[in-house]
């Protein structure tokens, strides 16, 4: 099972900094038996089987892959605890969309988390985009993951996170 | 015939095998004559397994020329020499018969493992 | 010119060592080649032929003579001695060792140039009109935009993994001399109503193997939604693009897909939901980056320059390079001064050291610091007093910079071609070179006029070929080097796709069938046709005749 990273701190604030974290949830595939406790579940899965899901006690996130459209959940986030975005191929980008429209449209404030080919190099723009939780493919740690998420001292353009821009910062 | 080239990972130069070491000159690659495939092969496999000496490790095939062997392929020619364009820039620079071989090849086809190389990606 | 400052240059900094750190990860092992390659080509390095070629980013085009003089240094100790640049209004130098490409990248930064976004599936180098600033043909500076569209794109986090390339192009001039309909974004500055600015947005245009001329978007956008507005094109297409076949991945093959009415739709659509007041740029930060290109402190000069009618009066050569090189300027007494990188024999863009120091401290002592890269591989002195241009003249005659061949025959775009490129399938400079020797005689190339010839080596269509008056595409037809001629084509406000005139030719024939094609135009011109005009008018038959015939 691959470990989880979560943010820890707010991004722009001194404290920003992320941590290896328990992973409650277990990633459950179409045709698997449902075991107990939190679940994540493909789209699909969760039309079909999500109210009943939603009524009894466990947690519950969906896996949205590159091809599917994060509005689909719009009416379902306030229920939701994760939602985890798929990169098949690490340069599959269609993730960062959904990301921030998951934050900045849809309002979701759960936990937004990078499954698939997740590498630190990509953690600047995940953490820039709204993603607050990775499961990384390349064995990256904590520190790797923050130093890299926090390897430039400006950025250029309002993205999901609470960066102070470039010309914000001009501004003063 | 065949040899086997690749671009050393540090500086991008062309280099070519010779009894696993790389090499730069065309004129002092292993060559490998058909009966000979399965160390191709095995000299292949050797260079992948290398992927912090070298990058797309490959065969390519040969013909004769000038009493000499060739690439068969114009890409692999310009490999071997340099562009043509500046005659004085790359491995042409040195002259001597093996370039003079080089530059007067002509082939009819792509090298197979080049041709291989592209399909896999 | 923009100036960086200290938020710009950090960021510079940070980038430089984040690659510092990638390629000792990579030759230590710690990242395979298949992961390491999109993270160096997002620095503009690729592995050609013979060595790692390493792509400098010119924003729009745009050089200083520190700058200029910086990249002669770069080329001297790690390369040939030399540059070559680029359609994309970039300079790429051939011969780099991956060891050497961090300290490169932080003798650039010392000098604010970078190799940001030069490759990649992301938003490349924003290019623009040459001229800008200098043209009277303006109704704004271009650079201004362009300079927006540069800070905004950068490491822009949610596209930076789009389906494919996306290149964006701006003029501010009627006359297009950036190709802007063949850009996945063009835009052409427009004149509102109450005389405030706006953009014509063009969408989906592109070159490669399906080649399109971008189809009108919006006719007007108020200039200070661009960003927004081009974020919802990028938003739609990073969702919608194919990624299943990089050959189909383009915002073209969306556009043309959807059709133009279903996409605007779209894209409308979502900028509707966006949230334009933080999309935006603040109006406060817009006229910073505007102060920055304020026009400079031209002196007041009389229209006619009596040195320089003098110098002319005793100089053909002169004469002949103010009626091909030389342009009208906004300002009475300068001129904008076309330097050619198309010397007959030379390797069409290449520039040496020397040469680049030369045009460097031209630029510093007669073109008030200012140097510009054109599409059409040539460089431009955008602001030079007709007093100094006799001067000017000598000095790149001396540096063997003075060909006065601007737009004429032997001023072919060539891509590097299989001389040096990892994907060409046929050289494009020999063919190039064998094309200038055939229209070498200044007196004939001037006789026929404007004529745009453009070479690329493989269909990816970096030399432009389907938006040539003349377009040649080399093809490898069994391991032998072929050319495919079209003719019609315009990458220029009049903008067209070529049409495939015959069968290809082989290397050797590519010239007189070329001489062949102009003798034809000479015979039927009417008036002042271009070889463009005379194409439009009587179709492919009569020159398909002239090649083919003369073939058997």
């Amino acid at each position: 099972m691959p470990k989880l990273i979560k943010l820890i701190g707010d991004a722009s604030g001194p404290n920003f900094g992320a941590e290896w974290a328990e992973d409650g949830f277990v990633h459950v595939g179409d045709d698997d038996a449902l075991p107990e406790g939190d679940v994540i579940l493909s789209l699909a899965r969760f039309q079909a089987e999500g109210e009943i899901l939603l009524s009894n006690s466990r947690r519950v996130g969906v896996r949205i892959e590159p091809d599917q459209e994060v509005e689909a959940l719009a009416y379902d986030l306030p229920h939701l605890s994760v939602v985890a975005l798929s990169f098949p191929k690490y340069r599959d980008g269609r993730a960062y969309t959904s990301a921030r429209l998951l934050r900045e449209r849809l309002g979701f404030t759960g936990e937004v988390r990078a499954v698939g080919d997740v590498l630190q190099e990509q953690a600047g723009f995940m953490v820039r985009c709204g993603f607050d939780a990775f499961e990384p493919n390349d064995g990256a740690t904590p520190e790797a993951w923050t130093k890299a998420a926090h390897r430039f001292r400006h950025v250029y353009q309002r993205a999901a996170d609470s960066r102070r821009v470039a010309f914000e910062e001009r501004a003063v | 015939m065949k040899a086997i080239t690749a671009n050393r990972l540090i500086d991008g130069e062309v280099v070519f095998w010779k009894g696993g070491a790389w090499i730069e000159g065309f004129g002092d690659a292993q060559l490998f004559d058909e009966a000979q495939d399965a160390e191709v092969e095995a000299a292949v496999a050797a260079g992948k397994a290398q992927p912090t000496v070298v990058i797309d490790v490959y065969s390519i095939d040969l013909t004769p020329s000038a009493g000499r062997w060739a690439p068969v392929s114009y890409r692999e020619r310009i490999r071997a020499l340099g562009p043509t364009n500046e005659p004085t820039h790359g491995k042409q620079a040195v002259g001597g018969e093996v370039i003079e071989a080089l530059r007067h090849a002509d082939g009819a086809a792509r090298s197979t493992g080049r041709v291989d190389l592209i399909r896999r990606k | 010119m923009y100036r960086y400052d200290a938020i710009d240059r950090e960021f510079l900094t940070d980038r430089s060592n984040e690659f510092r750190h990638q390629v000792a990860r990579r030759l230590a092992g710690e990242l395979t080649e298949d992961q390491f390659k999109p993270l160096r080509l997002m620095n503009g390095l690729y592995l050609q032929l013979h060595a790692y070629m390493l792509r400098v980013a010119i924003p729009y085009g745009s050089l200083n003579s520190r700058q200029v003089r910086r990249l002669a240094w770069i080329g001297r100790t790690y390369d040939k001695g030399y540059g070559h640049f680029t359609t994309r209004q970039n300079l790429q130098f051939h011969w780099i060792k991956l060891k050497d490409v961090p300290d490169i990248l932080d003798a650039m930064a010392e000098v604010d140039l970078h190799a940001i976004q030069t490759s990649g599936n992301c938003i490349r180098n924003v290019t623009a009109d040459p001229y800008a600033g200098a043209t009277a043909e303006e109704i704004d500076d271009p650079r201004v935009w362009s300079e927006i569209l540069r800070q905004w794109s950068t490491l822009h986090p949610e596209f930076s993994f789009l389906p494919r390339k996306f290149k964006i192009a701006v003029t501010g001039a009627l006359t297009d001399r950036a190709a802007v309909k063949t850009h996945d974004i063009g835009l052409f500055l427009r004149k509102g109503r109450e005389g405030e600015i706006g953009f014509e947005v063009v969408v989906g245009g592109g070159q490669g193997r399906t080649p399109y001329i971008a189809q009108t978007i919006r006719s007007y956008l108020p200039s200070e939604h661009l960003l927004s507005y081009v974020e919802a094109i990028l938003r739609v297409y990073n969702r919608h693009g194919r990624r299943d076949n990089i050959y189909k991945a383009r915002i073209k093959i969306l556009v043309a897909a959807l059709g133009i009415e279903e996409f605007t739709r779209q894209v409308e659509e979502e900028w509707g939901k966006i949230n334009a007041e933080r999309a935006d740029l603040p109006a406060a930060e817009q006229a910073r980056i505007r102060a920055a290109f304020a026009q400079p402190n031209f002196e007041t000069l009389p229209a006619v320059s009596e040195a320089f009618e003098a110098a002319r009066a005793a100089s053909p050569a002169l004469q002949r390079f103010v009626r091909n090189n030389v342009k009208p300027h906004k300002v009475p007494g300068y001129t904008i001064v076309e330097v050619s990188l198309k010397a007959i024999g030379q390797t069409p863009g290449d520039a040496t050291a020397d040469q680049l120091d030369v045009v460097a401290d031209l630029g510093e002592r007669y073109s008030l610091d200012d140097i510009r890269v054109t599409h059409a591989q040539n460089l431009v002195l955008p602001h030079v007093k007709l007093d100094d241009l006799p001067a000017v003249h000598a000095a790149l005659e001396a540096a063997g910079l003075a060909t006065a061949n601007i737009d004429l025959a032997s001023d072919i775009i060539a891509c590097p071609g299989l001389d040096y490129c990892a994907l060409a399938n046929a050289r494009a400079i020999p063919i190039a070179q064998d094309i200038a020797k055939t229209f070498a005689d200044p007196d004939r190339a001037e006789k026929i006029g404007e004529l745009k010839i453009k070479i690329s080596g493989c269909i990816n269509a970096c030399g432009h070929h389907h938006v040539a008056h003349i377009g040649i595409l080399g093809v490898d037809k069994k391991g032998e080097e072929f050319y495919q001629l079209s003719l019609g084509g315009s990458g220029a406000e009049d903008a067209s796709i070529g049409k495939i005139l015959g069968p290809g030719l082989s290397a050797e024939k590519v010239a007189p069938a070329i001489d062949a094609l102009v003798e034809t135009y000479l015979h039927i011109r009417t008036g002042g046709e271009r070889f463009l005009d005379t194409y439009r008018r009587v179709g492919l038959e009569p020159f398909k005749e002239a090649v083919y015939a003369q073939a058997d």
